[in-house]
């Protein structure tokens, strides 16, 4: 059976004690925050534009005020009083085998869970919240994408999402850091694994190790320059967590720990986390209230880290050396949801001839498209290609050729945009850039270095 | 005109109370505890949901429909002002014609006829539409155009209070409890993105 039949299995067989145990758990996924935002829309469609999809394919399905009543009409029915009495007035419907498919229709299809439409809406709706609750709703009663599924069962199955085992991983690991001491000229440049104690614990998405090697080479190749004393970890090295997309706190909390015991494991003071959106808001935001436990360390995103390394003097680039127009990518995991918004600017412009900001940018930036699983349904990429026209579009009007994505995710969707609409553009990391525009690529003496030893 | 009066004091207070039910409801749901470490202040994200966070220059919606974001402001202002205009009745001052008052009832009159003809000339809006965004507009409008004739004329008292006591009887069913459930939303709003630092939000 296909992944989209079984789906459509799952939907034609749901039975009334299955819409009621759903009804359920949306109940309980549900805050005070949460039953205000379902109680708040006045429809009045300004966030209509907000949204990529909507602005690419005009259906009244893809507005978010739309996605939201889907998931209110259920609310009011329910749970209120004048929805119960006069539903045909409010719009409120019950709970039963359509609305879950215009659910599945809404969180899965139309949304990339990105945000925009929360920071856009007159009211102060966060919708993208609302809708993550109904996909977690859908995914504890069995009706995800089987595809998406899968990305999560492999991560909590080998302890990372593409099933890389301990072997190929350290191999790589090695690999590269010997590519490495040949490109900086240093036979003494590491990529120590599970170094006890080191100061920071430096994640990876493992689509760097199996598919984009040099990324993490410039990572490495950073840390070396700053003089770090880091470590990646043998297992639990993973960043990414499918737990978000799926929105099962069960799935989030599980796949998160990998990295809270690597932490514990090795007893390092910084997690840092690679350049992948969604693995930071994961780590940094939700695996706290996942796992209903205040981190005993510091967890950061690998910007803020190299921007630090910046700040202290550790890192010099020259910005001669990467002369091609150049914009900036927002992933919006890593600044909207993730709040890191400056640190990627800072370090551009000082590492870039010609840095140009996409319009809009920073928190209003668009959604490539990918995000929030996207990429992993397969069913739905038709429409994922057509809502990253926004993206793309974006990327035209800077005229850049060079495109930076702090994100794999996002990258994976851009090179993909890239073909679709003949951008003829590259992209890179940050890590990447940095990396390319060191002029001392040889880690600085303690003396040297102006930092105090953080051990 | 005296039981109209206390008519329309006790569909207020029922509306108030209906209101405070619903809230408290919400509010019900229960807040849970937080556990990742701030980056930013909810404070100061909440401080920016009631403020900066309101023009119209602070976000993409309201900057590119600044004909929708006018008709709003001027609706809202004329209810506040059609309000504000029958407390003062019911505690029996009658205030004489002026600009003050009636400028911002009629163009509250106006607005809301103009959010009227949007939602219903534009094919997304009225898709989006149920039967409680009519009837809301309408007594609401309806509400407000009387209020600004009774400043014209005592006369239209009688059909104010009623249009009062219509709509107070209205408010807590449809969608004009946002009148509550802005401000709740709105904080919340706030204290999450404050917390992450998106809020205040940098252009
Ligand atoms: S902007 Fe907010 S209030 Fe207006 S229709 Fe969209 S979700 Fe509803
Ligand atoms: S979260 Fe993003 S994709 Fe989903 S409805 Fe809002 S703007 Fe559209």
């Amino acid at each position: 059976m296909s992944e989209i039949d079984a789906l459509e299995a799952r939907l034609a067989a749901l039975t009334d004690e299955d819409l009621s145990r759903g009804l359920d758990l949306f109940r309980a996924k549900l805050g005070g925050a949460e039953a205000a935002y379902l109680q708040t829309c006045v429809r009045c469609g300004l966030c209509a534009d907000a949204c990529h999809y909507h602005r690419t394919d005009g259906e009244l399905a893809s507005i978010p005020a739309h996605k939201l009543a889907q998931v209110a009409a259920v609310f009011r029915a329910h749970y209120t009083a004048a929805g119960r009495l006069a539903p045909g007035l409010t719009g409120a419907r019950r709970f039963d085998r359509d609305m879950v498919r215009a659910w599945v229709d809404a969180v899965f299809g139309r949304c990339s869970l990105c945000g925009r439409c929360s920071l856009n809406c007159t009211t102060g709706i966060h919708i993208s919240a609302v809708l993550r609750a109904a996909r977690g709703t859908l995914t504890e009663m069995g009706l995800i994408p089987p595809d998406l599924l899968q990305v999560v069962a492999t991560s909590l199955e080998t302890g990372n999402n593409m099933g890389i085992s301990r072997e190929d991983w350290l191999e790589t690991v090695q690999w590269i850091e010997e590519e490495m001491q040949q490109d900086v000229g240093d036979p003494a440049a590491r990529i120590p694994v599970d170094k006890q104690g080191a100061r920071v614990l430096f994640t990876v998405n493992p689509r760097e190790p199996k598919f984009f090697p040099l990324c993490l080479q410039a990572s490495a190749t950073v840390f070396h320059a700053a003089g770090e004393d880091w470590t990646v970890a043998s297992e639990g090295w993973d960043l990414t967590n499918y737990g978000l997309f799926s929105a099962s706190p069960a799935h989030g909390g599980a796949i998160a720990a990998n990295l809270m015991a690597s932490m514990d494991r090795l007893g390092c003071g910084t997690l840092v986390i690679g350049e992948c959106g969604h693995g930071f808001a994961a780590a940094r935001w939700e695996a706290a209230e996942w796992l209903q436990k205040r981190p005993g360390f510091r967890i950061v995103s690998f910007l803020e880290l190299m921007e630090e390394y910046f700040q202290q003097g550790r890192l010099h680039v020259d910005p001669a050396k990467i002369t091609e127009r150049a914009t900036l990518h927002d992933p919006c995991n890593t600044v909207r949801h993730g709040g890191i918004v400056e640190p990627q600017r800072a370090i551009l412009r000082r590492c870039l001839a010609d840095f140009v900001e996409m319009t809009p940018n920073r928190a209003e930036n668009f959604c490539c498209g990918g995000g929030g699983g996207q990429l992993s349904m397969s069913r739905y990429r038709q429409k994922r290609l057509q809502s990253g026209g926004v993206k793309a579009e974006q990327i035209r009007r800077t005229g850049a050729r060079l495109v930076v994505a702090p994100c794999h995710n996002c990258i994976d969707q851009l090179m993909e945009l890239n073909r679709e609409y003949k951008l003829g553009v590259v992209i890179k990391t940050v890590a990447e850039v940095v990396a390319e525009a060191l002029v001392r690529t040889t880690a600085p003496s303690r003396e040297e270095s102006h930092v105090p030893d953080a051990r | 005109m005296e039981a109209l009066r206390i008519g329309v004091g006790i569909c207020g207070l029922g509306a108030v109370v209906a209101l405070a039910v619903q809230a408290a409801r919400a509010s019900a749901f229960g807040i849970r505890p937080l556990h990742a470490p701030a980056a930013g202040s909810a404070t100061r994200g909440v401080l920016y949901a009631f403020g900066p966070g309101m023009s119209p220059l602070a976000k993409e919606s309201t900057r590119t429909h600044p004909w929708a974001y006018a008709l709003g402001v001027a609706y809202h202002l004329g209810v506040f002002a059609a309000f504000g205009y029958l407390l003062l009745l019911l505690l029996g001052v009658d205030v004489a014609p002026t600009a003050a008052l009636g400028v911002p009832l009629l163009a509250g009159a106006l607005g809301g006829l103009g959010l009227f003809v949007r939602r219903y000339a534009s094919a997304p809006l009225r898709g989006l539409s149920v039967p409680d965004d009519a009837i809301a507009n309408l007594l609401t409008t309806g509400f407000v155009a009387l209020a600004a004739a009774r400043l014209r004329s005592p006369a239209a008292e009688p059909a104010l209070l009623a249009a009062a006591m219509l709509l107070l009887c209205y408010v807590p069913l449809g969608k004009i409890r946002h009148c509550v459930f802005f401000f709740l939303s709105r904080r919340h709003l706030g204290r999450h993105f404050g917390r992450r630092g998106t809020f205040p939000v940098r252009h």
